[in-house]
Parts: C-alpha cells; sequence; structure tokens
C-alpha cells in the first residue's frame, strides 16, 4: 500500500473533508500534500486516464469507496425525502446533495468509459491485453473478462468476413513481417503528454540520454515513457 | 490483372481503404461493400496461384533462395491486400462501437426498422454487434446497482431536472414521480437521471 492509500484511509470515508480534529500522523514520509478527498483522488485518476497513451493500474479501492459512499448517500437523501418532518430548508440541501451525487456519478462513469472505450481503450487493445500478461494485472476483473470477449470476437468476426475466404497460407492474424508495422496494436509510449509536477520529482532520464528534474508545480511537455514511473508513484499528474 | 490491362496489384485493396477514410470524412457509415471484398479475396487466390506456379516453374535441382524477384512481388502483394482488407473492417467495426455508444449502448434503436442503419451493414457485422452488446451487458451489469455506465458521459449534469418535450411516444416509463406515460406533444419536468437514455434515444427532447 502505497502512503497514499494509507492517508486516504485515515479520512472519515462518510464525509467529503477530513476529521478536523484529528492529527493524522505524517505518513506521507516529508512529502507535502494536504489529503485529498476521495472525489479528488477519483478525478485525478481519471484525467490520468484520459491523457495517458497506455492502459494505467485501475484504481479499484477508490472506486469502491466511492461507489459505497453513493450509496448511502442515497439512502440517506430517500429517508429524508420520505420524512415529513423534513423542513424546507433541508429539502433544498436535499436537491444539492442529489445534484452532487448525479456529478459524482458522472465522473465515475467516464473514468470505467474511458478505461473501457475513450482514449486508450481496453478494447482497442484488447488483443494485446490477452497476449501481455503485466498489462492484465492493471484491469479489474471485469474489465480482462470483457477484453477476453472483446478480442476473441474481433478475431471471430475477421475470422468469417475475410481470413476463411483466403487461402490457408494467409488466415493467420499474427503475421510478423518486416517494414510493416506489427498486427497487434498496442498502446504508443512514446506520444507527448503535459504534465505537471505534485512533488519535487527525483530526475528522469530524456529519450537523448540527459536527465530533466522537475521542480514541485512545473509543467512540461514530454514523451509519456519518460514519466511512466513518475506517474506511478503519484509524483505527477497529466493534465 | 490480365483481364484489366493497367491494374496493379493492390489497387483494389486501396479502394477499399479509400472507402474508410471516406467514411471517417464524412462521419457516415457506407454500405458494406460486398463485391469489393470479394473481388479482393478473388486477388488473392490468384495471387495464391500464381506464386505456387512460380514455385513449381523453378528448377528441382536449384536451391530455393526465397529472393525471386517475382515470388517477393508476389508475396508482397498478399500481405498488403490482406492488411487492408482487415482494416476495412476493423475500421466499420470501430464506427459501429462508436454509433452504439452514441445511442446510449441501446442495441435495439441502433438497428430498429425506422434506422436505414441495417441495410448499410454486412450480416457477420449485425451478429457482431449482437455479441458485443451482450458482453458490453454483462460489463454494465457488475456497476448496475448504482449507476448505469451507458448514460451519456459527454456533458456533465448541471441540474437534478430537466423540462422535456416528447417527439415520439415512447409509453409508461417510471421515474421519481411514479410511472408517466409519455404521449407525443406533452412536456414534463423529470428527473434527469430517469429520462436521459431517451433524450439519447431521440424519444423525447430538451427544451
Amino acid at each position: 500500500m502505497s502512503p497514499r492509500h494509507i492517508s486516504a484511509a485515515l479520512l472519515d470515508d462518510d464525509e467529503d473533508f477530513p476529521m478536523v480534529g484529528v492529527a493524522a500522523p505524517d505518513l506521507n514520509f516529508g512529502v507535502d500534500h494536504p489529503p485529498e478527498t476521495l472525489l479528488q483522488q477519483l478525478v485525478r485518476h481519471w484525467l490520468n486516464e484520459r491523457h495517458a497513451p497506455d492502459i494505467l493500474p485501475v484504481q479499484a479501492e477508490v472506486l469502491g469507496a466511492l461507489l459505497d459512499h453513493i450509496r448511502r448517500q442515497t439512502d440517506t437523501v430517500q429517508a429524508l425525502r420520505g420524512d415529513p418532518d423534513t423542513s424546507e430548508a433541508e429539502h433544498a440541501r436535499i436537491m444539492l446533495v442529489q445534484t452532487e451525487v448525479e456529478r459524482v456519478k458522472f465522473v465515475v462513469r467516464s473514468y470505467i468509459r474511458t478505461r473501457l472505450y475513450k482514449a486508450l481503450q481496453i478494447e482497442k487493445f484488447a488483443r494485446y491485453i490477452v497476449a501481455t500478461s503485466e498489462v492484465q494485472e492493471k484491469l479489474s476483473q471485469a474489465e480482462l473478462d470483457h477484453a477476453r470477449r472483446f478480442a476473441q470476437l474481433t478475431e471471430n468476426h475477421f475470422q468469417a468476413s475475410v481470413l476463411q475466404s483466403l487461402p490457408p497460407h494467409q488466415q493467420g492474424l499474427e503475421d510478423n513481417t518486416p517494414f510493416t508495422p506489427p498486427m497487434i496494436s498496442g498502446p504508443d509510449k512514446s506520444r507527448a503528454v503535459f504534465v505537471h509536477a505534485r512533488d519535487e520529482c527525483p530526475p528522469v532520464r530524456l529519450p537523448d540520454g540527459t536527465t530533466m528534474q522537475m521542480q514541485k508545480g512545473q509543467i512540461v511537455l514530454t514523451p509519456y515513457a519518460v514519466v511512466e514511473q513518475l506517474l506511478a508513484m503519484g509524483s505527477v499528474e497529466l493534465i | 490483372m490480365t483481364s484489366s490491362g493497367s491494374r496493379q496489384f493492390g489497387d483494389l485493396a486501396t479502394q477499399l481503404v479509400q472507402e474508410s477514410r471516406r467514411s471517417t470524412l464524412t462521419d457516415t457509415l457506407l454500405k458494406y461493400n460486398d463485391s469489393l471484398v470479394r473481388t479482393v479475396i478473388r486477388e488473392q487466390r490468384n495471387l495464391e496461384d500464381l506464386i505456387n506456379k512460380a514455385i513449381a516453374a523453378q528448377p528441382d535441382d536449384a536451391a530455393f533462395t526465397g529472393d525471386e524477384p517475382a515470388l517477393l512481388l508476389y508475396q508482397t502483394a498478399i500481405l498488403r491486400n490482406k492488411r487492408c482488407l482487415l482494416a476495412y473492417h476493423a475500421h466499420r467495426i470501430d464506427r459501429l462501437r462508436d454509433m452504439y455508444w452514441a445511442l446510449g449502448a441501446a442495441l435495439p434503436a441502433l438497428l430498429a426498422d425506422n434506422n436505414d442503419l441495417r441495410t448499410r451493414l454486412s450480416p457477420h457485422e449485425v451478429d457482431f454487434l449482437r455479441e458485443y452488446n451482450a458482453s458490453v451487458m454483462d460489463f454494465r451489469g457488475d456497476f448496475s446497482s448504482e449507476l448505469d455506465i451507458a448514460s451519456s458521459v459527454t456533458h456533465p449534469p448541471r441540474d437534478l431536472h430537466a423540462l422535456v418535450r416528447v417527439i415520439r411516444d415512447c409509453g409508461v416509463i417510471q421515474t421519481e414521480l411514479g410511472s408517466i406515460d409519455f404521449r407525443k406533444g406533452q412536456r414534463f419536468m423529470v428527473r434527469r437521471a430517469d429520462i436521459e437514455h431517451l433524450i439519447v434515444q431521440g424519444y423525447l427532447e430538451e427544451v
């Protein structure tokens, strides 16, 4: 568990703000972050996911906790709405809470959909995922199942529409020919991304051999592969 | 090749790819070009025959080096045609998935009779959509209690409620206020989450 997860777990997850009056022990090992709420964490991962060319590890804990939170909020709202003693002012507040819940759901939905489909797509790389075991660890079980089914589905479709009519020699889906792109497409990690440093970062090596050290708050444009590690550590975010 | 004089290997496959490109540029899905696909596949078989003949024509005693120019040419043409064929089909699938999600993952609405999409698809593509839909439903089921991952992700919600006008009858729908029978021409103030899929599918319109 990373320090971030531990400090996040210390927050009372029924509230959107850190518990007041409880001095959280410094588990950030000198890294100075204001504690993030679950939603802030998800928004950060959501943006990272939308900007990164590669598939990032699934944030199952954040997602699960947030979904629990949504469920509890919805139950409370239902109970209060059904209660005849609820005052007019409280109804107005309930309205705000409901709107907020809808907006949080939007982010959750977009996060899931982004992973599934939009920018880097479990589906787009389905065959790459099925063939690459270290990528599989980054996916949730449901995502992995879907990727497997989808890879099978596209293969069947190609088989039925094209390959079965070709001579036996030409039916493979994994031709490896020099000077042509591979048939299983994976993420392009050399794609440029905008990176915002959340901390003082350890130096990283650029493709030309020089090193770069980012100060806190600095924004740079760099190939994704350069900051891949920093992103996994949470020292940077993509914007 | 022999029948049409100046045509080169791969010309037809290039036409396929151009069709995909046109489809992207005009943001439409063109009709599945069955005859062109078949012609390219026929060209592939011809090329295979040519290769076999070229191999057979080599003297038995000569060591097979594989750098016979004709062989190289045929082989390159085969590989290229194959990639073009696959690219054409992959591109169509991509577009179909876009259309599917744009309608809120509603397969019946996508294949409905009033939508002429179905006439532009090959039977295999219809099968693909059905199975894809089944897979997405499975995935969606994992989240169903809290949220519907198929709803729109283009605009974050601003208000809880929306004023809508009914464009097409869509029958009785369960909402927060109880069940409402939506009839053409009526207006309602309803909870957005309850009817968002109807807006996406074109039954309702926001006023």
